[in-house]
């Protein structure tokens, strides 16, 4: 069952940085020292003279070779702002943010090539800078893009329901703002990959950190002008990913040099360029009014949410596709009448934004459970309290949303009713007032969530396009091919427990193959895992069974509905002495009697070819336009206790209560529970990515982008509900971001409880010590 | 110019031509071949290259390759004993704790290290979670990996450990 993590666990993973080529020549990228600069001269003349050198590419070689990197996501027909870059994957004029590249140098070895790296001489001409969201949308602001009329990439605008109706029917209106600082997802393996340009055939084929093969090769094709059914990715074994290995860029400039030099080039990148050119996220600003009754009634949302997006170049809409979901998710798991909600993005002199973990997603429903806690609050209720008065009820479903979406399935007071069970609410609450009388600070957090799980959004590469293959090979062996890579996430697992479970076999005889390019599918993205790629899985491995029973029947000579396929073997049921293995069964319909002992009307309808491809589309998307098919519900409960003279916050207690509809296998949701829960908890308490004046990244490396350690990580409590999705082929639901949302929402609201003497509201992640110290001096008039 | 390093990794006396200003960590994965090392940070401050040098895990993306002649070198690769698996492996597997794989190996070697120095004394949630503060995971959030290790610990102490 546990093939890959036998096999890793042993040594044998093979990782980008594990790739080796005959004759292959290793690259490494030159990045910019400035964070907005005109190039004015790049001189790469002591850089070839240094022996083991085989060739500098800078952006005049990209710009004569490539073409722009090519449109993710275009949404300017909807009358809506919209505006994308023309850039090459290296520019030649000028530089827009801090570590850009601006030259690749290749050599024999990487330790020439980082040599001769530093030997490349680049006159630049400052720029002034759009450092910050305040700074960019400044009337006159320093452009990113020339041709832009201003920094405003997008400017998204939704009424979802009756906004106006909400608020008329309101007794009470409250301002509420979130603030979330920049972060990056860091999995501990930066990216690489290996390009081989095969000039005899002109194909190019690359191996590497691929979250999504698929959509990389759309991309890399596009740049290159080489036609996509020359080229072919393939995904390895890959260091963990949350999104980050998704966009493809400088793995163009790695396929351009290899095709330029004929020779197998690899590029393994440092992993403090991981974090300076490397996808960001979060780094929003909301600012709103929530609209309520007197009796804990929510009626309604206005609000604007500011986005620094960093620099639009390398993403073409993938980063202002993120604004969706943000400016959607603000319903969570409450009945509205109506929401106003505003997305607003800016380009500024940073790193690119793309996905992480979350996405756009986590980002409305941290700002309205945030939002919610103070309307409980002002009405003197319970945060659970509010919660169950505003949930959509079990016997509600599938309950259409006013933002379109299509709730699947839940019972959303079950699951906080045993979260606050499990975290003993009230007991802790009397230990809060034990602690107060001491002088100590204890804080308790509640945060309730739904993950929209499943991205198809049509019209872009997110439009939740996935293929399955499951066939039998005659040695009685199973292949299954999906869309799905392996990040971490248990697709191995998963895919081998369901296709085993509808054929009858040992999981062992099932092989979940590597993923490539080959197969058309966006990939793990979104939490797509569980509901695409197993979806159709599921569906292959079903129509495959089909083939395999009537074949069977024939065989066995009884009637189908006879046939038993169990634990490897398949037999008639009132004579199981008569079984036979897979491998046998495979045998004879393969070889021996082989095709032509089987009925002729089989042949004809291909019965005896046991071999399966098919494709899998949300029942929901089409008609509702709902993006996601399934949504996962988590309640979580934290007690925190912060030291108020050290600013320092920790964890008590943690309680996480989940229904991600069936469980596949349940040690794979708790991983995924446990890791995502840590990540939020880091982003809550330290991660934030810190720019300074002059537009450089201030903290590149582990040592000051603190990500949580061992130390740090609570221990977690988690219990499991299962209310299956009515729409996924197994009924499970994509879960893989949901832990990561309660958790940094639950963190800041229990801090927000802890400082509850001060008054302090806690909306400014992340929540350092340092921060809280300076929230409690200001609250206490204690200096600045 | 290449100089001559001689060293016991895994067990066996072995020699690399190797450049004097070469870390462990290239050495291990370049001329040594043991891609279990994975290069990350390389700069001590992630962990995923840790191996055993002279039983004690250290970063070896931090030590100059020139600096072990003589000494014993350990990498996962050491544990595995006959294709098998050892139980702390096999204790990683059971309990998954391991997700994308990158940090494993090296968080192997710390596990290893902290349960052979424990010796008899039964090793706490806190012990280990203090002992493995140095090996960065960004996927499993550290419980599984802490269960494997207590889960190890006992197949040591039940004597199943080579």
């Amino acid at each position: 069952m546990k093939k890959r993590e036998e096999r890793l666990i042993l040594g044998k993973g093979q990782y980008a940085d594990d790739l080796e080529f005959n004759n292959m020549a290793h690259l490494v990228f030159v990045g910019s020292p400035h964070a907005h600069a005109k190039i004015v001269s790049i001189d790469i003349t002591r850089a070839l003279a240094l022996p083991g050198v085989v060739t500098v590419v800078t952006g005049k070689e990209v710009a004569a070779h490539t073409r722009h990197l090519p449109v993710q996501a275009n949404f300017t027909s909807k009358g809506w702002t919209w505006r994308l870059a023309e850039i090459y994957a290296i520019s030649s004029d000028k530089v827009r943010w801090y570590g850009e590249p601006v030259a690749a140098v290749v050599a024999e070895t990487e330790e020439i090539a980082r040599q001769a790296a530093e030997l490349v001489s680049v006159r630049y001409d400052l720029l002034p800078l759009a450092g910050d969201l305040r700074t960019a949308l400044n009337p006159g602001a320093p452009k990113v893009y020339e041709d832009w009329e201003d920094n405003k990439q997008v400017h998204l605008v939704f009424d979802f329901g009756d906004p106006d109706k909400a608020f008329a029917m309101a007794d009470q209106v409250l301002s509420v703002t979130n603030r979330e600082g920049r972060v990056t997802g860091l999995p501990i393996e930066p990216r690489g990959c290996v390009g081989v340009y095969d000039t005899k055939n002109d194909t190019l084929e690359m191996w590497g950190s691929f979250q999504t093969p698929f959509l990389a090769r759309h991309n890399i094709s596009a740049t290159l002008g080489i036609p996509e059914a020359k080229v072919k990715i393939n995904a390895v074994d890959i260091g963990g990913a949350f999104g980050l290995k998704i966009h493809a860029w400088k793995e163009n400039v790695v396929a351009l040099a290899s095709k330029l030099t004929g020779r197998p080039v690899k590029w393994m990148e440092p992993h403090r360029d991981f974090v300076t050119t490397g996808p960001h996220q979060r780094d929003v600003f909301w600012d709103g009014k929530i609209a309520f009754k007197n009796d804990g009634t929510l009626l309604g949302l206005k609000a604007t949410v500011f986005h620094d997006l960093g620099v639009e170049s390398t993403n073409k809409g993938i980063a202002a596709l993120s604004i969706f979901p943000a400016c959607s998710s603000p319903t969570n798991m409450y009945k509205w009448v109506g929401m106003h909600v505003e997305g607003i993005g800016t380009v500024t002199n940073k790193s690119f934004y793309c996905a992480y973990r979350g996405y756009g997603k986590d980002k409305g429903i941290k700002f309205i459970e945030g939002a919610i806690n103070q309307v409980a609050k002002q009405l003197n209720m319970t945060p659970e309290a509010i919660r169950m008065k505003n949930f959509i009820q079990p016997h509600e479903f599938p309950y259409h949303q006013i933002n379109n979406y299509v709730l699947d399935s839940g019972d959303y007071p079950a699951v906080l009713n045993k979260a606050m069970e499990m975290a003993d609410l009230d007991g802790f609450r009397k230990h809060k007032k034990e602690l107060a009388d001491q002088g100590r600070y204890l804080g308790i957090g509640l945060v309730t969530a739904i993950e929209p799980a499943g991205v198809a959004v049509p019209n872009c590469q997110m439009g939740g396009i996935t293929e399955a293959r499951v066939l039998i090979t005659p040695d009685g062996s199973v292949e299954v091919h999906s869309d799905r890579t392996e990040i971490g996430q248990g697709t191995e697992i998963s895919h081998a427990t369901i296709v085993a479970d509808i054929l009858g076999m040992d999981p062992a005889h099932i092989h979940v193959k590597r993923v490539t390019s080959d197969f058309i599918g966006q990939g793990p993205l979104s939490s797509r895992g569980a509901v695409y790629p197993a979806s159709a899985v599921a569906k292959a491995a079903r129509l495959l069974r089909e083939k395999v029973v009537k074949c069977a029947a024939w065989l066995l000579k009884i009637s189908q509905d006879q046939v038993v396929l169990e634990k490897g073997f398949i037999y008639p049921a009132d004579a199981p002495e008569k079984k036979i293995s897979y491998a046998q069964f495979a045998e004879k319909v393969f070889f021996f009697p082989g095709p032509r002992g089987l009925d002729p009307e089989m042949l004809k309808a291909h019965d005896h070819l046991l071999d399966v491809t098919t494709t899998w589309y949300s029942p929901t998307t089409p008609e509702s336009g709902s993006s996601y098919t399934s949504f996962c519900v988590s309640a979580d409960i934290a007690a925190v206790e912060v030291d108020i003279d050290t600013g320092v916050t920790q964890i008590i207690k943690y309680v996480h209560v989940h229904d991600a509809g069936t469980i596949i296998n349940s040690q794979v949701v708790d991983g995924q529970i446990h890791g995502g829960i840590i990540q939020g908890i880091g982003e809550a308490l330290y991660e934030g990515l810190n720019y300074d004046e002059s537009g450089l990244l201030q903290n590149t490396s582990f040592s000051n982008y603190l990500i949580p350690t061992s130390v740090e990580a609570p221990d977690i409590e988690i219990a499991h509900l299962e209310t299956p999705s009515p729409f996924s082929e197994t009924g499970s639901k994509g879960m893989g971001e949901a832990p990561i949302i309660g958790s940094k929402a639950v963190i800041l609201d229990a801090i927000e409880d802890a400082l509850t003497p001060f008054g302090i509201r806690v909306n400014d992640s992340p929540a350092t010590p340092e921060k809280v110290r300076s929230w409690i001096r200001q609250a206490t008039g204690q200096g600045r | 110019m290449k100089i001559p390093l001689t060293f016991v990794l895994n067990h066996q006396k072995t020699t690399f031509e190797i450049d004097p200003w070469q870390t462990l960590l290239e050495v291990l994965r370049n001329q040594g071949r043991k891609t279990s090392v994975h290069r990350s940070c390389e700069e001590g401050e992630c962990g995923a290259c840790t191996v055993l040098l002279n039983n004690k895990p250290v970063n070896s993306c931090l030590v100059l390759a020139a600096s072990v002649q003589g000494a014993s070198v350990m990498t996962s690769e050491g544990l595995v004993k006959n294709g098998r698996p050892h139980p702390l492996m096999k204790a990683f597997t059971d309990e998954l704790g391991i997700q994308c794989g990158f940090c494993t190996p090296g968080m192997l070697m710390n596990a290893y290290a902290l349960i052979q120095d424990a010796g008899d004394t039964v090793l706490t949630d806190a012990v280990i979670r203090k002992a493995l503060e140095g090996n960065l995971c960004r996927c499993t959030g550290y419980i599984n990996i802490v269960k494997s290790v207590m889960v190890a610990q006992k197949s040591k102490l039940a004597g199943e450990w080579w």
